[in-house]
Order: C-alpha cells, then structure tokens, then sequence
C-alpha cells in the first residue's frame, strides 16, 4: 500500500507540482488543504503518512497548524514548504514540530530526500 | 510599503553593493597575490552575500540562485581553498555583469528573463570541486563531551535551519554542552563552511555520525577527534619534547587566535538603530532624574542618580561607537566612479582619498554617499579641464582630485577638492541677475552668495548653467540632504585654480550636545557644533549698519540676529538693569553670526527627533527634542540661518 500525503498550499499552482512530484514518486494523495484551519481538519479525518504544510497561509498559517497537529497527535510528520528568507518562521515550524523543510522553487529530488528523512 | 517601493529600495542597494563588487574584482585583479587580496575578496563576498538575501527576500530566483552560486565560490576562496588565477577572474567578473543584469531584469518584472543557467553551473562546478576536505575552520567548543563537527553540502538551502535540525536531532541523543558558534549565531547563518558541538552522549561516535547524516545536506562529519585539524595536517618539523609545560600552551593560543578571528558578528542596523533610539529614550530619563534627584537633596539617591548617569553617558558612547565606520566602506567605490567620469569625458583625473579611516555613523554615511558621489562626479564634469585647455593654461595635463575626511570638534568635515577651471561667476552673476535674484549693479559674487544662488532649487539645475564651464547640476539637492542631516555646506572656488566644496557633519545622527536658550516662554536648542562662544550684549557694541544690526565682537563686525524677531515676539524687556540678553555666536565653516537670546539655561545632551516642520512654519527649525524636564524643545538649524 502506497503511502498517503496531505498537501497544504494555498496556492493551487504549489499543491499541483508538490502533488506531482509526490504521485511520481509513489505516493497517494489523499486530501488537499488551502488554510491552515482546514488542514488540521483533514489531519484529524485522514491521518496521512506525510503532511506538506505551506508557512504561509491565510485561516491559521502553517506553524500555527503544525503546533495543533502535532498536539492531536505527536508523531505527526510535517514537511514545511518555504521560501527563501524565511529561515526565522522554518525554524519556529521545526520547534513546533515540524521535521524537516524544503525551500521553493522546488526541485523533485530535493523534496523527495526531505520526504525520505521525514518518514526515515 | 508596497512591493514596488521595496524593489525600488532593492535596485538601489543592490546596484551600489554590484558596484562594490566591479571596484574590489579591479582591486583584486591588480594584487591577486598580494597582501590586500584576502580583504578585496572579503569584500566582494559581503556584497554578493546581501545580494543573495535581498534578491531571495524579494523572490527574485535568478538573482538569488546566481549570488548564491558566486558566494559558495567566493568562500572556497577566501578560506584559501581556491587560488585567484586569471581564469577565476574572468568568470568572477563575468558573474558580476550577469548578476547585474539579472538584478535590473528582475526588477523590470522581468524575473528569469536574463539566461544564467551555464555561468550558474560554471560557478557551482567551481564551488563543489573537493569542498569536502578535511579541514575544519571553526574552534572547538569549550567544555566536556563529545567534539562534533559538521560541514554542510554547498548547496544546501535555509543552512541556519539545517544547522538547527542537526543540532536538534543531537539533541535526541544526548545533552549539548555548547556549539560554536553559538546556537543563534547558526540559525542566523552566521557560520562559515563548518560548525562544531560538544555533545554528552551515552552513544557512540559511529551512531552520532548516522543521527547527524540522516538531519540532511550533510557534506562532511567529524565525531570525537579533538586534535586541531591544522596541527594535524601540517606536522611540525622540530619535534619538541612532549612535556606538559610545552605542549599544554599550544592547542589553547591556536584556539584563541580562532576565536578572536570569529568574535565579529554581524548586526542587522535596523537592531542599532533601535538601541539608539532607546539610548535616546534612557539619556531623556537620566535628565528628568537628576533634576528630581536634585530636588530631593537626599545624598545617597543623588549618589546613585550620578552613577547611573555615568553609567548611562558610558552606556551611549558604547552604542554610537558600535555604529561607527570607517568612511573607506563607501570611499572605497569611489575611485571606480572617478575614473568612469574621467574615461566618460576624456579628462585625466590623479584622485587622492584621505582620512579613510575616519569613523562616521553608518546610516549617516549611508546618507551622504550618494551626495558626495555627485560632488566627484561634478568636480570631474564640470571642474577639471580637458588635458590641452590644461595645458594651454600651463597647468599639468592630469587634474588632481582630492577627497578628504577629517574631524573637527564634533564634526566631520568632509573636502572635495579639485584644481579645475574654479565656477565662472561672472556667468552665474549673469544668470542671477536675469532671474532677479541679485541686485542689478551688482560686480561680484562672494562665496557665500554663489553658494546660496546655486543651492536655491532650480536655480542650479537650469539648463543654461548645466552648460556653463561652472558646475551647478544637483548641488541644490547636495545641498539640501546636507541640511536635513544637520550639516552645513561651503563653497569656495578660485577661477583658473580649481573649486573646494566642503560639507560638515554632525557625528551622529541621533544625540548632539547643545545649548539651552530661553527666549520668552520657549527654550530652544542650539546645537554646540555651531557654537563658538556665549558674551552678554552690551549695548555699546551695537551698531546699524544699512538698517542691519551689527554686533561688534573683538575686532570683527558680525550680522545680528535677534531670535525674538525670528519667532514673532515683541522686543526683550529686561527685569533690572544688570539683566543683559545674551549672544550666542554661531559659525558655520566660515560664515558667523551673532544670535540674540533672552538668557542662557544650560548645555545637554539632547535626543534629535524627527520633526515634520508644518507647512508655514518658521524655517530654521531643524529638529526637536524633549529636555530633561519632558517639555519639548525645537532645535535651531544654525545653517539655515547664516
């Protein structure tokens, strides 16, 4: 059985090409989140193998839904989606719980290998 | 601010720090080898460094990815790991271009537009041969544990965050006892290529080295070995006999030296510029306290009160200190505009920089770079004459070009000097005079009113004197940047000798000492840079002259100005006799004046706020400030009024 992923973007552009990257590589996609009060609800319902969560996003940003997960359940593991310049917030997403982080623009293998050590 | 003021501020920044880098690439292709080469590579990396993080807080890939390519490069070399030939060289200034082509693209909206993809893997083949080697730059960590040391992929993205994870994951396994540098330093990226831990761990070296390789982009572990890599690599050719007085104070002074090479760390100026603003906050308490204090009368609060101040006084020169630097980081660019001028109008220019090592307070510096780009670039244009007409006049071919920097008081005075054609007054007397601006008989022009003719707006910057042998394009703007800073301004030009332009600083931005000046209800504030003596105004030494008023101070005969005039109030009415108004006598580089006030309250330190002078409001006001007592305080512009 695959493993599940839950991607949390409020772009539509971003959760395509995290999904695609992930679907190649033999993952299933098994909901979307555009805020971060709606990932913390798929959290609950699907309990994926992986979650991408985006820092920024409007309705709860990603750190603040990276603490609520983690809190329901703390092996959660997060995948942060960053930009450049935001080593302050990727650092206060791994403090909340998060497990490793990759940076836009995203490159398969490097989000891939970010994959691979957060599920390790 | 929207996102086109910040890639307004990014395209300004970023073109002066690719100026930096063409300045210190010439420098370091004349002495490659030489003992000012490590600094011209320090210096480019600095700037490609901001580069990096400006472009990547904007979003601008390219110019992110290519700095970022061009920086692993730049460290390989400053670490010696990579020798500056020819061929570096041409790639580096190769980069140089195409970083600044991506950066004018990338603000055009234009992101992507410039083609870097095979100088970007030119650049990341250079920085990746062998960067693996085993040399560790950092010094170990003080304490007990394991000695742990990292070296990150050069690629690798965020390497603060990647260094905190793998500090973090080591702390799964055990206690760290310290990092080096320290834990905010690394999140903050303030590391080289390597980092250090001591770790108290129940597990072994092999298992600590898996934990930190599965934390990501790690190039290169090092767990357990405590022997400095330096000693290690280079055995020393004396073998000198291993007792403990011999060997024991080597391994710590190798450490020391490493450590007072790392004991710099970087400091965002919005961070100092905060500190100052609370200095400025603590100096305003420290005078209310000392009056209270004073009221009170008890010994042992007056005690602590003055102890404090010190303190406090200690305090603030540590903090203004911190802002200092030496003017060569903005001189230092200098030359290339110079000789770029010159090449642009086929002039000869020898320019000289002195007073490099003058500190000036950095946002300070920041300010006034651009004016006195704008002096050079006049001095160039419009003062040094072509090689023959230099010739012709009997002068050398190459015209000489001086800027200096020096202190006086607690000034900066900053000089530019050439030995040019000197300003054709007769032709700005002209030009005045069609204007209206002087009177029609009028034959000469003193220094004073050719600088107040060519700093009025517009007048300067009009087509007919641009193309006047004198110069006179942008020096209203120099002109007024110099006055918002609290400085002053000086022209003085010989025809056929050549022009000097003089600009005076405060030292800071932010505190100035001044004397206090009561004047009917108000007291004001009159900085003490401008101030050259106080005297009581004695009748007898007041004459009229063509209906002005003159105070005649020694042997000199000064304009008067009576401050109840300037702000509106009716004539000074003294309470006895002997209560004479007092003079305040004001320079400003050459100009003088005499300042009539009511009585003199003290001297202070005071704190320069902003101050949005209301639109028909009173012209020379500079600034305010809030006097130990917390009533507000205007601050006198002495420049506006000579």
């Amino acid at each position: 059985m695959s493993q599940t992923v839950l991607i949390c973007d409020d772009a539509i552009f971003m959760r395509t090409m995290v999904g695609d990257i992930l679907t190649q590589a033999g993952f299933e996609i098994v909901g979307e989140a555009e805020t971060g009060v709606q990932a913390v609800e798929k959290y609950q319902q699907l309990h994926p193998d992986l979650v991408t969560m985006d820092i920024v996003m409007p309705d709860m940003g990603g750190i603040d839904a990276v603490r609520e997960i983690c809190k329901m359940d703390p092996h959660a593991k997060i995948l942060m989606c960053s930009a450049m310049g935001q080593q302050a917030l990727v650092v206060e997403a791994i403090q909340a719980g998060a497990k490793d982080f990759v940076v836009k623009p995203f490159q398969p293998s490097r989000v891939l290998e970010a994959v691979q050590r957060v599920l390790g | 601010m929207d996102n086109l003021q910040y890639a307004e501020l990014f395209l300004t920044e970023s073109r002066e720090h690719v100026a930096a880098i063409n300045a210190a690439l010439l420098e370091l292709e004349r002495d490659a080898s030489g003992p000012g080469a490590k600094a011209h590579v320090g210096a480019i990396f600095r700037a490609v460094h901001t580069v990096k993080g400006m472009g990547a807080t904007m979003g601008y890939a390219i110019v992110a990815e290519l700095a970022h390519e061009l920086e692993t490069v730049l460290d390989r070399v400053r670490s010696g790991d990579m020798l500056v030939d020819a061929e570096l060289l041409d790639v580096l200034f190769r980069a140089a271009d195409v970083l600044e082509q991506s950066i004018e693209a990338a603000t055009a909206g234009r992101d992507g537009e410039v083609i870097a993809a095979d100088l970007v893997a030119q650049l990341r083949a250079l920085g990746a041969v062998e960067s693996a080697n085993d040399t560790w730059t950092v010094p170990p960590p003080a304490g007990d544990g394991l000695l742990v040391r990292v070296r990150l992929a050069p690629d690798t993205p965020l390497r603060g965050v990647r260094a905190f994870i793998i500090i973090q994951s080591l702390a799964t396994i055990g206690e760290i006892v310290a990092t080096e540098p320290r834990s905010d330093e690394l999140q903050m990226e303030s590391f080289g290529a390597d980092f250090a831990a001591r770790l108290l761990t129940p597990f072994d070296a092999a298992h600590v080295e898996r934990v930190i390789r599965r934390a990501g982009d790690v190039a290169d572990v090092q767990v357990g070995d405590d022997t400095p890599a330096l000693a290690r690599r280079q055995p020393s050719v004396t073998i000198e006999p291993a007792t403990e007085a011999s060997a024991a104070p080597t391994a710590p002074s190798e450490t020391r030296s490493a450590r007072a090479r790392s004991r710099l760390v970087r400091i965002d100026v919005r961070r100092l510029d905060a500190m100052m603003n609370l200095v400025g906050e603590l100096v305003i308490a420290r005078g209310r306290l000392s009056q209270l204090a004073g009221q009170l009368g008890d010994p042992a609060l007056e005690e602590t009160v003055t102890q404090s101040s010190r303190l406090i006084t200690e305090l603030r020169d540590e903090i203004t200190a911190s802002r200092m630097v030496p003017v060569a980081q903005v001189f230092d660019r200098f030359p290339r505009v110079v000789r770029d001028a010159a090449r642009g109008t086929g002039k000869q220019v020898d320019f000289l920089i002195e007073g490099k090592d003058i500190e000036l307070d950095r946002s300070m510096l920041d300010e006034i770079a651009d004016s006195i780009v704008h002096l050079l670039r006049n001095a160039v244009d419009h003062g040094i004459e072509l090689p023959a007409v230099r010739a012709a006049a009997g002068k050398p071919a190459t015209g000489r070009l001086v800027l200096r920097a020096e202190r006086d008081r607690s000034a900066m005075v900053i000089t530019v000097c050439d030995d040019g054609a000197g300003i054709d007054r007769s032709r700005v007397l002209a030009r005045a005079k069609r204007d209206g601006l002087v009177d029609a008989s009028k034959t000469d022009l003193t220094e004073d009113e050719l600088l107040r003719l060519l700093a009025r707006p517009g007048f300067s910057t009009a087509e007919k004197v641009t193309d006047l042998s004198g110069r006179g394009v942008g020096v209203d703007a120099v002109y007024t940047r110099v006055r918002g800073l609290g400085g002053a301004m000086d022209i003085r030009s010989t025809p056929g000798h050549g022009t000097t332009m003089q600009i005076r600083l405060p030292l800071t931005l932010a505190i100035v000492r001044a004397l206090l000046a009561r004047v009917g209800d108000e007291v004001y504030a009159i900085p003490l840079a401008h101030v050259s003596e106080t005297v009581e105004l004695l009748p007898e030494n007041v004459r009229t002259v063509k209906g002005r008023e003159m105070l005649l101070a020694r042997d000199e005969v000064l304009p008067m100005l009576r401050m109840r005039t300037l702000v509106g109030l009716p004539a000074y009415v003294a309470p006895s006799a002997i209560d004479l108004e007092h003079v305040i006598m004001l320079d400003v580089g050459e100009r003088r004046a005499a300042l009539v006030i009511d009585e003199l309250v003290g001297q202070d330190e005071i704190v320069v706020k902003q101050y949005h002078a209301p639109r028909a409001g009173l012209p020379f006001f500079g600034g305010a400030t809030l006097l130990g007592d917390g009533t507000p305080s205007l601050i006198v512009d002495v420049s506006s009024l000579l």
